[in-house]
């Protein structure tokens, strides 16, 4: 009995550890939703360039992945804005078919291009830290690495948070979100904005992807499954909500960790659809957040 | 469709079927795949162009036509004919279940729940190891005895091709038809129309998903095995909608188009470009959403009512 | 490979009136009635325990102010919103819970405010959706809003696809995709708004000739007060959601609340 708990409580732990994690995917994903209603079918192929920097900079330079990620979000950020206006904004007032099918294409040319220039090989980029362990007592244990890459996620999660909801530029974010014409009618420059609303979602997911580099096998096609938990929790949290998407990861690390502990880890990722599939056809509005829809 | 263009598709089609007395077994291989393909583009085009919902779960359908043959025959012992028709009722069945939960959402969610679906039934069939084999997979029998030449299963291709076609010619031009168009065009006109939107909608999933699930099951007889990850892959999801897409969709002839267009191109670039003939892909899906947003067909057929008009 | 579809017998001939619709005799009935009907949105009461009758052979016309929950009260009697109070019946049955498609099926037409007309399909096609609801058959469905559109001058556009049409001839397609469902009671939202007058006028003349049609009743929304009061037999007004006043367009408009706070400004401005 006692032993079941303390397993019970571990895999809540580690659900909470990766759920971080999820929790700034799906908050990318949420805050460029929820501003210009493109749903991101590149943004796991984004979440794996991420973990590609992250590895290069560990494997040429020997930077560990906790400090490299800074890197991918910086990256990543560009390649948002570039995307932004190279591709994303000029079918801005096409349909939201056209827009998925364009995000399916990034999807493909990232992908594709990682094959080209990395090969299909698997990488991995251990990290001394996750060797090391924390022991709670007898029973619990975590590594250095996920409680760093957990601090590192709150510290900025929270930052994104509070950078959308008080910030300057959150107000007029929200303004675009709520209304595209009238915040251009208050001086707002919503084609910048939404630039900028675009890189920071794809710098988060690219720095959750460095983050999770440790904890993962690398390779070009990585990031498929991500781009799914990514919608997942956006519809957990209530689409375009970025607290509820915040909420909604968390929640979705820890189901996944006790579904792997009973059920074994292959049943993790059914759960998460039957669960999306519940939310969307119950409550379409999400579970979590303001909803917006 | 006028008669005249009727005729032409039938030799059209009929000339597909000459295809293999001039050609040999590794060519019939590659353009038995593209009359696949066409054929599963062609039934998407009825719910993706027509009805203008963006299902990208469609590898659901493929993949219970793929496993339901060596399912019901090699392990219930049906015949493959009467395999074959419960194949057809379970794709069928199965589009009613989806349907009536995702077309209760409209735009990125209805696309969001079709993949959700396919995924659920992809990951199944891994994990259900006892039934489907899992990731070891099943043998498939043979839709034409144990060792049919490559040419029966190209012009079966053709033929679901021609069908699915003519299928979807029939329907667009009858009420029905114009029914899922105004669906497309505006939901809330086509309500006030006295049309039930979501019972047409769920009417054109069923009859695209029985058309994919035969484009399934031809798939695994051909290839003789299959595993979840080939048989249910999201891919298969979104290459019909891409070939669509790109021919034109809501046009009769466009995922025909697109999928003789694509596939050809991608047997070619990986010959040629070997490792890099998926970003040549998304690279032409990117082009096509951007400059060429009705399709090839659409395009054309636009700039030819132009020309007609004053 | 011939596409037709074999044909139905025409249920339904065409020129002969609606199911159940009236003679001249039969004129006073209730056809539609509102009794008591309520929808909140948030904290907004679009409308607010509205009471109303429309009986066969009437035209009604209700105004008032942008906001007055007009379309709203369209859209609960067309199924579009279900009301959170209130009972609306139609033809003696109570609609609850039915939906849009269905009401449209038991004969109640509409227009909608902001023009939607199918785009990609032509002015035809348009129309031959509406006829669609009594005939399986092109042909015959063709044939009847070709009569539509006959009647709504609309001829020389019928092969044109409907997008990239001037306002003028989309209102016009609204009314025509909604007289070819052959409804009994049609409601029109706001269709002369934002056309000339000239052409406001002109269009007003054919809703009086709806009932040729086998309409038995029409509501209409409307801002322009020329035309409610060239076609109403009655008016109504709404403020705010509420029924405020209610009678013959004459005696309304003279009604000095009616006058000072909802229509002043209109009135004066259309009537010099």
């Amino acid at each position: 009995m006692a032993t079941l708990f303390w397993s019970a409580l571990q895999a809540v732990l580690d659900g909470l550890l990766t759920g971080s994690l999820y929790s700034l995917i799906g908050m990318g994903m949420a805050l460029i939703f929820g501003v210009m209603r493109i749903v991101n079918f590149a943004h796991g192929a984004f979440m794996m360039l991420g973990m590609y920097v992250t590895y290069l900079l560990f494997d040429q330079l020997g930077v560990t992945p906790y400090l490299g990620f800074l890197a991918a979000a910086a990256v990543l950020f560009v390649l948002g804005v570039a995307t932004y206006h190279g591709l994303l904004r000029r079918i801005a007032e096409r349909s939201e078919f056209m827009i998925i099918l364009l995000t399916l294409g990034i999807a493909q040319m990232i992908i594709g291009g990682a094959q080209l220039i990395f090969s299909g090989d698997f990488h991995k980029a251990n990290s001394a830290l996750n060797t090391r362990l924390l022991h709670l007592g007898p029973h619990l244990t975590l590594n250095h690495g996920d409680l760093l890459s957990f601090a590192i996620t709150i510290v900025l999660a929270t930052g994104m948070f509070l950078f959308v909801m008080k910030s300057r530029f959150g107000r007029a974010l929200r303004a675009i979100a709520q209304n595209r014409y009238a915040a251009s009618l208050i001086g707002i420059n919503v084609q910048r904005t939404q630039a900028v609303a675009f890189g920071l979602g794809i710098a988060a997911v690219g720095l959750a992807g460095g983050l999770l580099l440790p904890a993962l096998y690398l390779y070009p096609e990585v990031g498929g499954q991500f781009t799914l938990k990514a919608f997942v929790i956006v519809v957990l949290g209530g689409m375009g909500s970025i607290e509820g998407a915040a909420i909604a990861g968390v929640v979705l690390g820890v189901v996944e960790s006790l579904t792997s502990l009973y059920w074994g880890n292959q049943w993790a990722l059914v759960v998460d659809f039957a669960i999306f599939l519940l939310v969307l056809s119950l409550k379409p509005a999400g579970l979590f957040g303001s909803q917006r829809v | 469709m006028t008669r005249r263009r009727a005729v032409l598709a039938a030799a059209g089609f009929g000339l597909c079927l000459l295809v293999p007395l001039f050609q040999g077994a590794y060519h019939l291989n590659v353009l038995f795949h593209v009359a696949l393909f066409a054929a599963l583009g062609v039934a998407w085009n009825l719910v993706g162009g027509f009805a203008g919902q963006l299902s990208l779960g469609h590898a659901a359908f493929f993949g219970i036509g793929a496993y339901a043959l060596p399912l019901f025959h090699d392990k219930l012992g049906i015949p493959i004919p009467l395999a074959l028709v419960l194949l057809i009722v379970t794709a069928v069945g199965a589009a009613a279940l989806i349907g009536r939960v995702a077309f209760r959402l409209r735009g990125p969610y209805f696309a969001l729940a079709t993949i959700a679906f396919a995924e659920v039934l992809r990951l199944s069939a891994k994990n259900l190891d006892r039934v489907t084999g899992g990731d070891v997979g099943l043998q498939v029998p043979g839709l034409f005895g144990p060792t049919a030449p490559i040419q029966w299963f190209y012009i079966s291709a053709v033929l679901l091709t021609a069908a699915a076609f003519t299928a979807t010619a029939l329907i667009v031009r009858s009420r029905f038809g114009y029914q899922l168009q105004a669906v497309r065009e505006d939901e809330d006109t086509a309500r006030a129309c006295g049309i039930d939107a979501a019972r047409v909608k769920l009417q054109a999933f069923m009859i695209s998903a029985a058309f994919t699930a035969l484009g399934g099951a031809l798939y695994a007889s051909q290839i003789s095995y299959i595993v979840p990850d080939a048989a249910l892959a999201i891919d298969l999801s979104e290459r019909p909608a891409i070939h669509a897409m790109l021919g034109g969709a809501g046009t009769l002839t466009g995922p025909i188009v697109g999928a003789v267009l694509l596939e050809t191109a991608q047997e070619l670039f990986k010959n040629v470009f070997h490792e890099s003939y998926q970003l040549i892909y998304g690279v032409l899906l990117v082009l096509v959403v951007l400059f060429l947003p009705e399709g090839i067909v659409g395009t054309i057929a636009r700039w030819r009512r132009r020309q007609r008009a004053p | 490979m011939t596409a037709a579809p074999p044909p139905d017998p025409p249920a339904h001939p065409f020129r002969n009136p609606a199911p159940g619709a009236p003679g001249p005799a039969a004129r006073g009935r209730p056809l539609l009635t509102l009794e008591h009907v309520s929808k909140r949105f948030g904290g907004l009461r679009a409308v607010n325990d509205v009471s109303l009758t429309i009986t066969e052979g009437e035209v009604l016309f209700i105004v008032g102010p942008n906001g007055a929950g007009k379309t709203t009260l369209f859209n609960l009697i067309t199924g579009f919103l279900p009301p959170d109070e209130g009972v609306i019946r139609f033809a003696g049955r109570s609609l609850a819970g039915t939906p849009p498609h269905q009401a449209a099926r038991l004969g109640i037409g509409r227009t909608f405010q902001i023009v939607k007309p199918l785009r990609n399909l032509t002015v035809l096609e348009n129309v031959m959706l509406g006829a669609f609801l009594h005939t399986r058959n092109l042909a015959e469905a063709g044939a009847r809003a070709r009569e539509v559109l006959e009647f709504l001058q609309m001829g020389a556009v019928i092969a044109q696809p409907a997008a990239g049409l001037p306002l003028a001839t989309l209102k016009r397609l609204e009314i025509a995709r909604a007289l070819a469902t052959r409804p009994r009671l049609i409601l029109l939202d706001e269709v002369v708004a934002g056309l000339p007058t000239t052409e406001a006028l002109a269009l007003a003349g054919l809703l009086q000739r709806l009932p040729e049609w086998g309409v038995s009743a029409v509501a209409g929304v409307e801002h322009v007060m020329q035309v409610v009061m060239k076609v109403a037999h009655r008016v109504i007004v709404l403020d705010r959601g509420a029924l405020i006043a209610e009678g013959a367009p004459a005696d309304v408009v003279r009604r000095p609340e009616v006058i000072e706070a909802y229509l002043g400004a209109k009135y004066k401005q259309v009537t010099g």
